[in-house]
């Protein structure tokens, strides 16, 4: 039986969203496979946006295939980032084969194999551990967690003035079962030694650059007073299936609440360090303003007045996902309108949407709770009374009362985006 | 038959011909039947791959699917340095930048991830990309 812990899945909602053995067909009955879609198919978008925000709900690149997923937006090529196209998220969670896709360093793994790859731990510890995959899921108890993946630059493209950078539209994200080991276990297991402050964290997501700077190897730590350290998970199964190569192949961290930069992909070492971690992608990279929301201005920051802090939990998000925009709605017509919402400080307790661009707001309907690091779907009935065109606007609160402004924020990372989700839709006549 | 009644079956036929016509109007139909060739291009499927029973899981080669730099002086150096460690599609990605966040850029990469850049070649690198990739520069 798996603990019943408020983060982690019930055996009940376990076996509703993947099943016993036939874990992909009965997963599929909660997702669907559908692009990006516009009202012709002739014109194609620009291959850029800028100087201005852009506009759109994704970002603009071509849809490109690559293994063990279905078309999704190419950002990059090498090292590899994919964006998933807005449509997979009408459903809480989001395919392997959709799920997007962000390595940091051009040294990815193309074949693993487990016969000799083990998982380190090391440091200081009372023992080194190296197991195995069959290690992993056998000396340890196996624990499930629903939990949402953002990209700490998720709708980096919507900030002004623009920022260097990984310019994603909204698809970032991506939400799954994720089942592996809790890191506690492990710890506990190798033996933390007194004098020890964090956890670092490395994976096969390395480049060819010279040892000690970024382009070697990508570092991510977590303070071991943190107490997202006892949440945190060893993943080897996500939705059900073995992680996709470009997910993370064997294993990676899963790290709920936080910002997928902690999620260290194909994840190999685990390092329990005496002094905190100095280098680059957790002293340079991923930080962003101490200051409320972490915003700031280009004045500030080139006046060299910011502090800056590692990027840490996820603000609370929503979206709608349909309408688009794509189609015209004939007036009275009823419709669904539809999208998910999403917190890294606790379940999303409120939904609100709005049809007259955020003057007026009415509560919409929640789907099921998958647990407080999950997507949570939402809906509503709208009728448009009249022809004309309509902002809808959405926005979530959280358990500890944070609601989505309405304001953007800019620092220089392209970080914590929340701002409050539009989408212009076009009311037609219908007599 | 005699020339009238010729008459009278090609009034019959223009009526006929008329009701037909009348009876296609599809009230509300704009358009239809329209077609043209496909000018964004087909996704192709990519083939299944055999299996081994052994401990090796391998999803084999990434594809490479970079855009083309925009012709001008200092692109090969931009080719040469960039490349090193990311495809050039990390460039072309981004929207106009100013010059000075450029320059930024590029001396992020010299100074926080160690790229072997000689202080010419790094201004060969700004001087292209402020030429081809800034606001008043880029082109569609």
């Amino acid at each position: 039986m798996l603990e019943e812990k408020p983060w982690l899945m019930s055996r009940r909602l376990l076996l509703k969203v993947i099943g016993g053995g036939a874990a992909w067909l009965s997963l599929n009955k909660l997702t669907t496979a559908l692009a990006q879609v516009s009202s012709q198919a002739v014109e194609p978008l620009p291959g850029f946006t800028g100087p201005e925000a852009n506009p759109y709900w994704g970002s603009v690149g071509p849809f490109v295939i690559y293994p063990q997923k279905l078309p999704l937006i190419q950002l990059t090529d090498r090292p590899i980032q994919l964006e998933t196209p807005r449509h997979y998220f009408l459903t809480p969670f989001t395919p392997n084969a959709a799920f997007y896709v962000r390595w940091h360093l051009d040294e990815i793994p193309n074949a693993v194999s487990l016969s000799d790859w083990r998982l380190f731990l090391e440091g200081n510890v009372g023992k080194n551990l190296a197991l195995s995959m069959s290690d992993l899921m056998s000396q340890f108890k196996p624990v499930s967690i629903a939990a949402v993946n953002q990209c700490s630059g998720n709708s980096r493209s919507r900030f002004q003035p623009r920022v260097p950078g990984g310019q994603w539209g909204n698809g970032a994200m991506g939400n799954a079962v994720f089942t592996g080991v809790r890191l506690k276990d492990l710890l506990e297991s190798a033996g933390v030694r007194p004098g020890s402050s964090q956890v670092q964290f490395e994976g096969l997501d390395r480049g060819r650059g010279p040892e000690g700077k970024g382009s070697h190897s990508y570092l991510k730590s977590l303070g071991l007073s943190d107490p997202v350290i006892g949440e945190t998970i060893v993943a080897y199964e996500m939705n059900g299936e073995p992680l996709p190569m470009l997910n993370g192949f064997p294993v990676r961290l899963v790290v709920p609440g936080r910002f997928a930069t902690y999620w260290t992909k194909a994840l190999t070492w685990i390092r329990v360090l005496t002094e905190p971690d100095a280098n680059y992608w957790m002293s340079k990279a991923y930080c962003v303003p101490n200051t409320l929301r972490g915003n700031t201005t280009p004045k500030d920051v080139n006046e060299g007045k910011v502090e800056m802090i590692p990027v840490g939990t996820m603000p609370v998000r929503s979206f709608i996902i349909a309408p688009d925009g794509s189609g015209k709605i004939p007036e009275e017509m009823p419709v669904t309108v539809r999208g998910i919402a999403f917190s890294g400080y606790g379940s999303v307790v409120k939904v609100e949407f709005s049809w007259d661009g955020g003057k007026f707001w009415n509560k919409a309907e929640l789907g099921e709770n998958y647990g407080q690091y999950s997507f949570r779907t939402w809906q509503t009935t709208w009728i448009p009374k009249r022809t004309g065109k309509y902002i809808l606007a959405v926005r979530a609160t959280d358990e500890r009362g944070n609601v989505q402004p309405d304001e953007g924020v800019w620092n220089p990372g392209g970080y914590l985006w929340n701002k409050i989700e539009r989408q212009e839709v076009i009311v037609g006549a219908a007599k | 038959m005699g020339k009238a009644s010729h008459i009278i079956i090609g009034l019959l036929l223009v009526a006929l011909s008329g009701t037909v016509l009348a009876e296609n109007e599809i009230p509300g139909l704009i358009r239809s039947g329209q077609y043209r060739e496909g000018t964004l291009g087909s996704v192709i499927q990519p083939g299944q791959v055999q299996q081994t029973s052994d401990g090796v899981y391998s999803v084999g080669a990434y594809p490479l699917y970079t855009p083309a730099l925009a012709q001008g002086e200092g692109r090969e150096v931009v080719q040469i340095f960039c490349r090193f460690c990311h495809s050039t599609t990390y460039l072309t990605m981004q929207p106009p930048l100013p010059a000075a966040a450029w320059e930024g850029v590029v001396n992020k990469m010299i100074n926080t991830y160690g790229a072997p850049i000689s202080e010419d070649s790094a201004k060969q690198i700004a001087s292209y990309l402020r030429a081809h990739y800034t606001q008043t520069a880029r082109k569609p």
